[in-house]
């Protein structure tokens, strides 16, 4: 047997291979497959946790819009709170900003950008801050003097300054007009500045052609996502820090790329060692900074990450969890090692909502049983 | 001075403190009255147009704790214009993919 004909068999064998493993998985191509309810004392738990009789007159208590279980691929549990459908582009808040690295991560594959790159590469009106590089801004640690304070501290607040006011024609130079208090990539601070300057950066990454559709062609459309909407600010600018709508399905969609690392279906679309960065710590967090609860920055993603002298900020659910979070409840869940992804719409005015009780419950109602 | 009128001294000092934080904080106070219309007016046009809920509804979820005085919303050019602590804000919807922006302040 010859050495070209063996190649050609372990190579025909290799790709029949990675067929068989792409068709044995549950993939929504092109929609998602349902498993019937079963009822369960578990899942009336979860239910009543996520759904409550809901409070609209003082908007207390946990107040959910959309609940999305999906198993191996598949929708295991779905139940929206009026008027929010199966086909409603929900707010996703700061989920957007996750959204933003995973467009990234797309880019990076296509070698658009560097993560030890200054951002005033790619974004010019960061010349005034040469040091601060696009790694730095993904682990929100800029050392920029960002106020992130919402709708009870709003007079200092750069977020809403940014997003309503002094800031709104153009977020992203507004971040980059900010003074810097502590050196690039050694402070954890969340900043929805950051988020923006990278979106900024992206124009200058993709070119001002592509950038007004490349989160759709970069991301959407390989994924299947028809519902979405990411609204810019007058200069253009994607609002990467609040402002993407999707349906819940829509979103899943995004959960599903991340518990498969990056890939897929047989595509690789975001490259290894784009998902272990963006899961991995931020080197500089200090847990004990935190308050009890608050995950771990990874980049522009949430970790249930344990870090030495400290417990992972959600005990019921596994370590290896990563979320996507926003403002008043939204939280897209990924648990790779259970197959396992949450998507949570919501309109949570209080602090009653904790990610660790409804986590607990959903693993309760649908992790697979464990082998003992 | 002080002995004489002491509630006038003490109003004196508590405007001279007043204004020793108002000055650095002047640019966030100028802005301040804006943030209610400009708020409502985005979020509610986002709710109405781009998730598309009803109005009745995106009323009460934009609703916050500064009251505003008028919401004008004008169905035909998904305009959706907001009053509140004495200024004006409106925002537009640009499209499917665009969504909603706000308008340049006047």
């Amino acid at each position: 047997m010859s050495i070209s004909l063996l190649r050609r068999l372990s190579l025909a064998l290799g790709f029949s291979l990675a067929a068989s493993n792409a068709l044995a998985e549950n993939w929504p191509q092109p929609d998602w497959q349902s498993q019937p309810r079963i009822e369960s004392p578990a899942l009336a738990e979860l239910e009543q946790y996520a759904f409550p009789k809901r409070d609209d007159v003082e908007r207390t208590g946990v107040r959910t819009d959309a609940l999305l279980v999906i198993r191996d691929g598949q929708i295991v549990y779905e139940r929206y709170a009026e008027p929010t459908t199966a086909r409603t582009a929900h707010l996703t808040w700061s989920m957007a900003k996750s959204l933003l690295a995973t467009t990234l991560g797309v880019a990076y594959a296509e070698g658009r950008f560097k993560l030890d790159a200054p951002a005033a590469q790619y974004y010019p009106a960061m010349a005034e801050h040469p040091q601060i590089k696009i790694g730095h801004l993904l682990n929100w640690a800029s050392g920029l003097a960002w106020e992130e304070d919402y709708e009870y501290a709003p007079l200092k607040s750069s977020v809403v300054a940014m997003l309503y006011t002094r800031g709104r024609t153009d977020m992203a130079a507004f971040t980059a007009a900010h003074a810097a208090d502590a050196a690039p990539g050694t402070r954890f601070r969340y900043s929805s500045g950051d988020s923006n300057v990278l979106a900024a950066a992206l124009r200058g990454m993709v070119g001002e052609q592509a950038y007004a559709d490349y989160p759709w062609t970069a991301l959407f459309e390989p994924l299947g996502i028809t519902s979405a909407t990411w609204e810019r600010d007058a200069s253009g600018t994607f609002v990467a820090s609040s402002y993407a709508y999707l349906s819940a399905r829509d979103l899943a969609r995004v959960g599903l790329l991340m518990q498969r690392g990056g890939r897929w279906g047989e595509r690789q679309l975001l490259p290894a060692a784009w998902v272990g960065f963006v899961s991995t710590p931020f080197a500089g967090y200090q847990p004990q900074l935190a308050k009890s609860g608050d995950a771990v920055p990874g980049g522009h993603w949430w970790l249930n990450a344990e870090l030495p002298g400290s417990t992972r900020p959600w005990p019921d659910a596994p370590a290896d969890t990563i979320a996507a979070l926003g403002h008043w409840g939204q939280g897209l869940y990924v648990m790779p090692q259970e197959n396992l992804l949450v998507v949570r719409y919501a309109d949570d005015r209080d602090g009653s909502f904790q990610h660790n009780d409804l986590l607990k419950r959903v693993r309760a109602a649908f992790a697979a049983e464990v082998q003992p | 001075m002080i002995r004489r009128h002491p509630i006038r001294s003490a109003l004196v000092l508590l405007l001279v403190l007043l204004l020793a934080w108002a000055w650095p904080n002047r640019a966030h106070l100028a802005a301040f009255p804006d943030i209610i219309g400009a708020y409502t007016a985005k979020e509610y046009c986002s709710c109405r147009y781009v998730s598309g809920n009803p109005a009745a509804y995106c009323e009460g979820y934009v609703a916050q704790y500064v009251p505003i005085s008028s919401l004008l919303d004008d169905e035909s050019a998904k305009r959706v214009t907001a009053s509140g602590l004495g200024r004006n804000h409106s925002a537009v919807w640009l499209g499917e993919r665009q969504g909603c922006q706000l308008l340049p302040s006047k």
